[in-house]
């Protein structure tokens, strides 16, 4: 068993640094094939990890030491147990599918090699991320993926755009990062290991002060990762990058590390129910702050990386109120259809010679029949419709916060949900229904290869039926994570509820469909709701980016400058040469003494020697005086 | 087995300088290569030969010099100076290995050897007075570099390097002569050896204003804020191979004295300063961030960062943990392979367009692929990610001083945010966008001289991130023995406090008592 | 009145003061010489001064040994001053500059 994590985890690493001895070449299509075959043997290998661990096992490899000073003992270390397991699956099967797409979607681009290098790089740093067992080898995975999706995101490096959207990344990322590297260290000083099992035994006895602290700073990190409010603005800028790379990272994989550290964490949380509602309520709040957001927005994958924030939100909230579990499992339904949302929109890129703008498509659905039914169907189980993943998922969210009594975060995710559904239909209704206007731009869209599409489908498999799996995963993630049942009192409250919802989110769906199945003409800036202070609001993000940059980034360049030009070069060095001006100066003025006029030197010669006989007079005098 | 090893690390580099004016100019360079990987190999023999379970001075020699003021010819080598001579050694090769300079090479090539003797000296030292000689001696062939083969400015860069540093250094020989004086005063003998000094508890006052003395001395060499100014100007003059020694070694000189001398010498003084240090620490780590961001030569970014990483080592350092002070010695080491790739991948760049202003550049991951790649490697093991060689130390010293302090560890962990942020945007300016300038167009990628200096540092700089055991073993155990040390010698409540006890852990043996 | 050695010194001590001013003050290389020999002669008045009145006679000795070296001294010194004279024209001090600082 051993051996398959070891597959699991290094499979990907071998593609990574096979691809990178091609990276300066054209492109070669085995590069792909062999990093796409590696991902799927990955895939196997935690399927196989899979049905061992249902069986009630877990396995735990310790491969060899990393760091080991004083007290200090950190191993890199590896443990595939039921949280770890989930994770693992989510993350190579979504993993797998893209790679294969990838093939089709970079065809045509000269750094088709350099991109498998860094795709597979990333899944490796998602793996060791979900497969360690300690903080440490966390850290180093939570890292990694900063450093894949830096290059990722960036990957076009001639665009000015994206070369900063990767920066913004990274850098945002290691704000959060300062904070759980804090959380790291408290977490050490505290209990004297970075190992998950020590940690979880020693916490409860902790003073709750310190735990408080651990957790705070450990969500500070999470928030980072998963683009949280205020670390928000890096997900967006984020969709600079290709698409499939949007689909890997940026809906299933790392964004989502953030949920699974407060899921892997949860003994920690369970101490601090106050954090949790704080981490809920925030959730909540990004939920709403998101979808607010899609509403007016007219950059498709824009569109749908606020959903995914928005998603997350979700995530959050149940992770929150302390149903591990429950978020858990929208991570892996949301991750499916999620990733399958952002490849059909890769197919709609790919055939728009990249437009992003959905009001400049229209009536696609004729031409590209497949992309039109995953992209509807993928949206139908993000609007949560019976009996979709997302229902599953999504209403149980919902059923936790009526539950737990938390009802104005139940009616912030109840609007959101209607959100949910009326921006993820506008966006279908826009692209496939209504008249084809692209046809003002001469574009001449066509469907993907067929290979991109049969590489979808699992995903779409996925969508549909994994709610269905909800019993088999309960029963799996339970015997690690606390085992909660929702139940709603009454069943008379539970149907109006769940009728309810869905009626609600089917209005949704059929309002967007109305107003925008019908669209024939590009909207250009002059309409009353575009001049509106509303729209305006919504779709300069509520102007944070702009505050950013006023706030932050040009007052940091231009202290940068002050502190150089300014103090280090005017007041530092400037005292240094003065001290060595004023020691030249002295030296340039007693340089008179040995100017080779006789007299002078005669002169000083006096001088001095009345100087020195005064002085002996004064010292004997002295001496007498003190002696005698 | 090789006796006197260290005398031969010492001296074999120097005798073979001199030699060296002898040799055709043509074959110089082979004859460096030559000299500079003899050396290497003898300190790889060393490293094999030093036993890592011992965490005293091995090798040690003695020869008496001047008898009547007790100053001996003493060398030692522990784990915390093993590795630096290692590097010195290493970087000597590297460093010749991958010399592109034309002019008057045979010169070079025999300053860079004469320096070598007195780095390895400097670390091998266990005797004041040996130590202050090749301290000094270590900046004259520097100057020489310097000033021969540097920049417009290299007649000042040169000699406010050498003045700036020497005054410093003035002031610690003094503190030395006192210290051996009130040794004379408890003992009745004459000793300049540090293994002497050790077993020497000094009343507090005299204790700080020692460590005041040999501070300034100190701060000046690593560069500590604000003394920090002729750095850029040094670094800027100087020639790759210059800048490439400067930072990866000489800069160290100043670290490794704290520990060798400050630390075990002073410990209630350590303590006492402890917190004020920090504070420098912390500004040279943040401020000097700030700073590189505003740099326009990409030299001068690189040349700022050095400081701020050793804003970082000099933290850990006052951490007096065992943690904290290994990470420090670790991330010398690190910054060592990193800041040493970094100038030295400058150097190619210069090599090819004789500017360093970031505004000529931009796009060249188009033009030299092979280049933006390493480049981009050593940047981000620059920046601390993990698996590269400075997490491990940056973790460690950051970790370490989280004992002492929360808040200030925290605003020091600021480190990490700032360094991305100037890295990454220096980068961004050279190697991304589209290619604008006329000239770059051209430019040719890596040549095999190149390659051969920086493959050797990427490959170190990686494997030691994934496994730093066999290094941090050594350091961690003479660590603990310095550490031990400073603890039974403190006076003061607020030091036994601070400086952890070590005792109850595994046999330990103190440092005199080694062979 | 009586002349005491008290006498004598003050004697001594104004033509030292007046030789060290004559020094201190010629351009002219020949009244430099001047003003050395009042201060030597001015040292051998104490000298001998002292000597008599002290009694012991190594004073007056000295001062014979001080005669002889100005002697000497004067010597050397005008022969230079000749020599210059004869290759530069001028025996001003302040156009002796040759060896400055």
């Amino acid at each position: 068993m051993e051996l398959y994590l070891y597959i699991a985890l290094f499979a990907p690493l071998v593609g990574s640094l096979y691809a990178s001895l091609f990276g300066g070449s054209p492109k070669s299509q085995h590069v792909g094939i062999v990093a796409s075959g590696l991902l799927f043997t990955s895939f196997v290998s935690s399927a196989l990890l899979l049905s061992y661990v249902m069986g009630g096992h877990t396995v735990h490899v310790e491969l060899m030491t990393w760091m080991e000073t004083g007290d200090l003992y950190i191993p890199f270390g590896f443990v595939v147990d039921q949280v770890s397991v989930v994770m693992m699956m989510v993350v190579t099967i979504v993993s797998t599918v893209v790679h294969i797409y990838s093939i089709g979607y970079m065809d045509h681009d000269k750094g088709f090699n350099r991109f498998f290098s860094w795709l597979s790089a990333f899944v490796f740093s998602m793996m060791v991320l979900v497969m360690s067992d300690n903080f440490a080898g966390l850290f180093i995975g939570w890292e990694g993926v900063g450093l894949c999706s830096w290059g990722l995101i960036g990957f076009w490096y001639q665009k000015e755009s994206a070369t900063w959207a990767a920066n913004e990344a990274f850098i945002m990322n290691r704000i959060a990062d300062l904070g759980m590297l804090i959380g790291i260290f408290l977490i050490y000083w505290n209990t004297g290991s970075l190992q998950y099992d020590v940690v979880f035994s020693e916490i409860g006895n902790l003073p709750l002060v310190v735990t408080t602290w651990i957790g705070i700073f450990l969500f500070i990190g999470a928030m980072g990762k998963s683009a949280q409010f205020p670390l928000h603005t890096w997900l967006a800028d984020a969709m600079e990058g290709p698409t499939p790379v949007s689909a890997l990272i940026h809906a299933a994989t790392m964004v989502t590390a953030g949920v699974y550290l407060v899921v892997r964490a949860n003994p920690i949380y369970d101490l601090i129910p106050n954090v949790g509602i704080f981490i809920a309520s925030l959730g909540a709040f990004v939920a709403l702050f998101a979808a607010s957001m899609a509403l007016v927005n007219r950059d498709m994958k824009r569109i749908i990386a606020y959903s995914t924030l928005s998603q997350l939100g979700y995530m959050f909230v149940a992770a929150g109120l302390g149903a591990y579990w429950v978020a858990l499992f929208h991570l892996m339904a949301h991750a499916f259809f999620k990733a399958l949302l952002f490849l059909g929109a890769g197919n709609v890129m790919h055939a728009m010679h990249d437009e992003l703008d959905p009001f400049k498509m229209g009536g696609l659905r004729k031409v590209m029949k497949g992309t039109f039914i995953m992209m509807t169907l993928a949206s139908v189980a993000l609007a949560g419709i019976y009996p979709f993943a997302g229902f599953f998922s999504k209403d149980l969210i919902l059923e936790v916060g009526f539950v737990e009594h938390h009802y104005v975060i139940y009616t912030v995710l109840l609007l959101t949900a209607g959100l949910t559904a009326f921006y993820s239909f506008r966006l279908v209704a826009l692209i496939f229904h209504g008249e084809e206007r692209y046809k003002l731009f001469g574009i001449h869209p066509h469907e993907a290869y067929k290979f991109m599409l049969v590489a979808m489908s699992p995903l779409l498999l996925l969508a549909i039926i994994a709610g269905s799996f909800k019993m088999t995963y309960y029963q799996l993630v339970t015997s690690l994570l606390p085992d909660t049942q929702y139940h709603v009192h009454g069943e008379m409250t539970y149907w109006i509820m769940t009728i309810g919802t869905q009626l609600f989110v089917i209005a949704a769906i059929v309002f967007a469909y109305k107003k925008y199945s019908n669209w024939n003409s590009v909207p250009d800036g002059s309409s009353k709701l575009e001049n509106s202070f509303g729209y305006k609001l919504l779709s300069n993000q509520y102007y944070i980016p702009k505050f950013y940059e006023e706030v932050f980034s040009k007052p940091y360049l231009e202290l940068s400058r002050i502190a150089w030009k300014q103090f280090d070069l005017k007041i530092v060095d400037a005292t240094v040469d003065s001290i060595a001006n004023a020691i030249y100066k002295t030296g340039e003025n007693t340089r008179d003494i040995q100017n080779g006029n006789l007299s002078t030197m005669l002169r000083w010669m006096v001088i001095g020697l009345v100087v020195l006989v005064s002085l002996a007079l004064a010292f004997t005098v002295g001496y007498n005086a003190v002696g005698a | 087995m090789i006796d006197h090893i260290l005398t031969l690390l010492i001296f074999f580099p120097a005798l073979a300088a001199m030699l060296g004016f002898v040799v055709t100019k043509d074959s110089m360079r082979a004859y460096g290569i030559a000299v500079a990987f003899i050396e290497f190999v003898l300190s790889l023999w060393l490293w094999y030969a030093y036993d890592p379970m011992i965490s005293g001075m091995q090798f040690m020699e003695s020869m008496p010099l001047i008898p009547a003021f007790g100053i001996n010819y003493l060398l030692g080598v522990d784990g915390i100076s093993l590795f630096i001579i290692i590097l010195s050694t290493f970087f000597t090769l590297i460093g010749i290995a991958s010399l592109t300079e034309t002019r008057r090479l045979k010169d070079l090539i025999i300053t860079l050897l004469f320096l070598e003797m007195t780095m390895v000296g400097v670390f091998a030292a266990l005797d004041a007075i040996v130590f202050y000689v090749f301290w000094e001696l270590s900046l004259v062939p520097m100057l020489y570099i310097i000033g021969a083969w540097g920049g417009p400015l290299r007649i000042y860069a040169s000699i406010k390097f050498f003045l700036y540093t020497f005054t410093g250094s003035l002031v610690m020989l003094v503190g030395m002569l006192f210290m051996a004086y009130f040794y004379y005063q408890a003992t009745g003998q004459w000793s300049f050896s540090i293994l002497e000094w050790y077993r020497l508890i000094l009343p507090e006052n005299f204790q700080l204003w020692l460590f005041a003395a040999f501070f300034l001395g100190f701060a000046i060499k690593v560069p500590m804020f604000p003394f920090h100014t002729w750095l850029p100007y040094a670094h800027g003059q100087a020639p790759t191979i210059g800048s490439v020694i400067l930072a990866a070694i000489l800069l160290k000189m100043g670290t490794y004295a704290f520990v060798r001398f400050s630390l075990p010498l002073f410990p209630d003084a350590s303590v006492f300063f402890m917190f004020p240090i920090a504070i420098i620490a912390i500004i040279m780590i943040i401020y000097t961030a700030m700073v590189a961001y505003a740099q326009e030569d990409i030299k001068q970014v690189v040349a700022y960062s050095s400081v701020s990483h050793m804003g970082v080592i000099i933290l850990g350092t006052f951490a007096l943990n065992v943690e904290g002070v290994s990470g420090s010695v670790f991330l010398m080491l690190a910054h060592g392979v990193v800041s040493g790739a970094l100038f030295l991948l400058v150097g190619v760049i210069y090599d090819r367009r004789h500017t360093k202003m970031m505004s000529e550049f931009g796009g060249l991951a188009s033009v030299m692929p092979r280049y933006a790649t390493i480049f981009g490697i050593m940047m981000m093991a620059s920046v601390g990610l993990p698996l590269t060689i400075n997490f491990v130390g940056e973790f460690l010293c950051l970790l370490g001083f989280y004992k002492q302090s929360h808040m200030l560890t925290l605003t020091a962990g600021v480190a990490i945010i700032v360094g991305a942020i100037y890295m990454l945007s220096a980068y961004k300016k050279m190697f991304f966008g589209a290619v604008t300038n006329e000239k770059n167009k051209n430019l040719k990628d890596l040549n095999r001289t190149e390659y051969l200096g920086l493959i050797p540092l990427v490959i170190v700089a990686i494997w030691l991130g994934v496994y730093p055991k066999p290094v941090l073993e050594p350091i961690n155990n003479s660590v603990e023995s310095v550490i031990q040390l400073m603890h039974d010698k403190a006076q003061s409540p607020e030091a036994k406090a601070r400086i952890p006890d070590l005792s109850g852990k595994n046999e330990i043996i103190p440092m005199q008592e080694a062979h | 009145m009586e002349i005491t050695l008290t006498h004598y010194l003050v004697l001594s001590t104004i033509l030292f003061a007046i030789g060290l001013i004559g020094v201190m003050r010629r351009k002219n290389l020949l009244m430099l010489f001047f003003a050395t020999e009042i201060l030597l002669n001015a040292t051998n008045i104490a000298f001998a001064a002292i000597s008599y009145y002290i009694g012991d006679l190594s004073g007056q000795m000295f001062a014979f040994f001080i005669i002889a070296i100005a002697a000497s001294e004067v010597a050397i010194g005008l022969g230079l001053l000749i020599v210059w004279y004869k290759r530069t024209g001028k025996i001003d001090l302040d156009q002796m500059n040759s060896m400055r600082g």
